[in-house]
């Protein structure tokens, strides 16, 4: 174990998601922004006031200042953007949110993330990566530079396509017990997956995530205020943000190149690991950032939970990947592709669930949650979130 | 290699052409001249792609731009069917290739297979360049086939 600063200086007291289908929100992002953070605060039972904290990742046009003075915040002490990699951020938000804390340049911070198409269009969040040694080749989006990673993936590295169908099926069989996930009431089965179309080879419809209108927030404060507050804070035990060398944007030069991103020594999940002085043996339950079924399998592979090549099919079984009582239970939700995108952010809010104890796949005992960021992008990001005792 | 106005499929190159700083002007008037162009380190003799403006390994300005013999190998591919690209739904489905350079230090870059989109391709396939410039676009484009005996990688080390 490290003596990391950070280890157990912040939690998350609140939270807040929503979601609409894809281009009908009736509000704007910002709306949706303080809609949020107004629930995570009320969530967390503090005075959105109170908040002096501001962080996201992704893009978006609402920063500090702009959410800060709608909510009428007293000070505004911190607002920062985790640049680059679309969702690679997601989680790397949460660990700067903590830093901030921890370091005392803030006392309450919010995570956000809002996507309407109103205002940001169709994949938002991916619009800088595609130039002119990408797209007159036909690749301009995720899905399709995510495929070309994946497709070396399965046929040079040996890992059967199962184990990507056995990760949909797990979101999609979660979703069944989640009310408010898209694809509730429409369970699919090995049947359904097979016969789904291809969007881009290896890729079925199924294996491709979701896009939503939605906005999502996490309060963080101090761990003393979170005793105050509440009995059940999630605890950020460690976070690891970055790309290890060789790993970055780089036009599909990347040295590992079927890597999610987050491997290699001194790596994010290697750090990640060290950091919070336990390994993925100790992890309950895991939220996978998985854009594309295959990308999510290539950052578990990462983060060790699960094993590269052939043998990953032994682990990614839809019953190893179910809760609650599965080996390796993930995306406990529904998943960006069962339960809803935002980006990415509502996995971070469903593995705050996980330690409260509230998630409607709830895996008995949860104490250490881990949420994988965007895998494949620039920059990744992991955080692990526990319970008090485990500090 | 003389670039060749017979586009072997209708891919728009409308979404060709360097970036407004200039930085990859040098490969786009390569492809003009009939030659793939990649940058390598004069004093390093590192090969890098993407386009940069320094070697990061000894860090000298404004590597050398190299003619490179457009031979590779099949490093990874995808099949595209779904129209994320509107200029290019008149060809779904389309085999994008990402091709090994074995005479760039093993460098990658990205093209379309010139065949249909059926085709049965497979990562280690033996392909070759072929400059196309569509009468409608501004700049050629290379474009892949496959060849015969894939080529001996010269230098297995990307970096």
């Amino acid at each position: 174990m490290t003596d990391s600063f950070l280890r157990g200086a912040a939690a998350v007291v609140g939270v807040s998601e929503f979601h609409y289908k894809r281009g009908e929100s009736p509000d704007s992002e910002l709306r949706m922004t303080l809609r949020a953070i107004v629930e995570a605060a009320a969530d967390a039972g503090v005075s959105p006031r109170e908040i002096d904290g501001f962080v996201s990742y992704g893009g978006g046009e609402n920063d500090g200042t702009v959410v800060g003075s709608s909510l009428m915040s007293h000070r505004i002490r911190w607002s920062n953007m985790i640049w680059g990699g679309g969702g690679g951020g997601a989680a790397a938000a949460i660990t700067n949110a903590a830093v901030a804390i921890a370091a005392g340049q803030a006392q309450c911070v919010v995570v956000y993330r809002a996507m309407a198409q109103q205002d940001s269009g169709r994949l938002g969040y991916a619009k800088h990566h595609f130039d002119g040694h990408m797209l007159p080749h036909g690749v301009g989006s995720p899905a399709q530079a995510c495929a070309l990673r994946t497709r070396r993936m399965l046929e040079h590295d040996g890992v059967p396509e199962s184990a990507m169908r056995s990760l949909v099926l797990a979101d999609y069989f979660h979703a069944q017990q989640n009310p408010s996930a898209a694809a509730f009431g429409r369970p699919l089965d090995e049947t359904g997956y097979d016969a789904s179309r291809m969007i881009v080879e290896p890729y079925r419809l199924y294996d491709c995530s979701r896009e939503n209108d939605g906005a999502v927030a996490l309060i963080l404060v101090s761990a003393d205020r979170a005793e105050a507050l509440g009995p059940n804070p999630a605890y950020v035990l460690a976070g690891s943000q970055g790309a290890v060398g060789g790993y970055a944007v780089d036009t599909e030069n990347d040295l590992d190149y079927t890597s999610a991103g987050f491997g290699g020594t001194a790596g994010v999940a290697e750090t990640l690991w060290a950091d919070a002085g336990l390994g993925p043996d100790q992890v309950d339950v895991v939220q996978v950032y998985e854009n594309f079924s295959g990308s999510g399998v290539a950052a578990l592979i990462d983060h060790s939970l699960c094993p590269p090549g052939a043998d990953a099919g032994k682990v990614m079984t839809v019953e190893n990947l179910t809760a609650p009582h599965g080996l390796l239970p993930v995306n406990t939700s529904g998943g960006n592709l069962a339960d809803s995108f935002v980006n990415g952010m509502g996995l971070a809010v469903e593995a705050v669930r996980q330690v409260r104890g509230t998630s409607t796949n709830q895996v008995p005992d949860a104490t250490v949650s881990l949420f994988i960021g965007g895998p494949m992008a620039a920059v990744s990001s992991s955080v692990l979130l526990c319970t008090r005792d485990v500090l | 290699m003389t670039p060749s106005s017979e586009v072997a499929r209708e891919f728009p190159a409308t979404l060709a052409g360097p970036y407004a700083d200039g930085l990859d002007l040098p490969y786009w008037e390569g492809l003009r001249a009939g030659e793939l162009r990649l940058q390598r380190c004069g004093e390093c003799g590192l090969w890098i792609w993407g386009p940069r403006w320094m070697c990061g390994q000894c860090q000298v300005f404004d590597p050398e731009w190299v003619a490179v013999e457009a031979v590779g190998r099949v490093f990874s591919w995808s099949r595209t069917w779904h129209s994320f690209i509107p200029e290019l739904a008149g060809e779904l489905p389309f085999i994008t290739v990402l091709v090994e350079l074995p005479h760039a230090g093993g460098r990658r870059v990205l093209g379309l297979l010139t065949e249909d989109g059926d085709a049965d391709i497979a990562i280690g396939d033996a392909v070759s360049g072929i400059i196309q410039q569509p009468a409608d676009a501004p700049w050629p484009l290379l474009r892949w086939q496959r060849a015969g005996t894939p080529p001996e990688t010269e230098q297995g080390e990307h970096r």
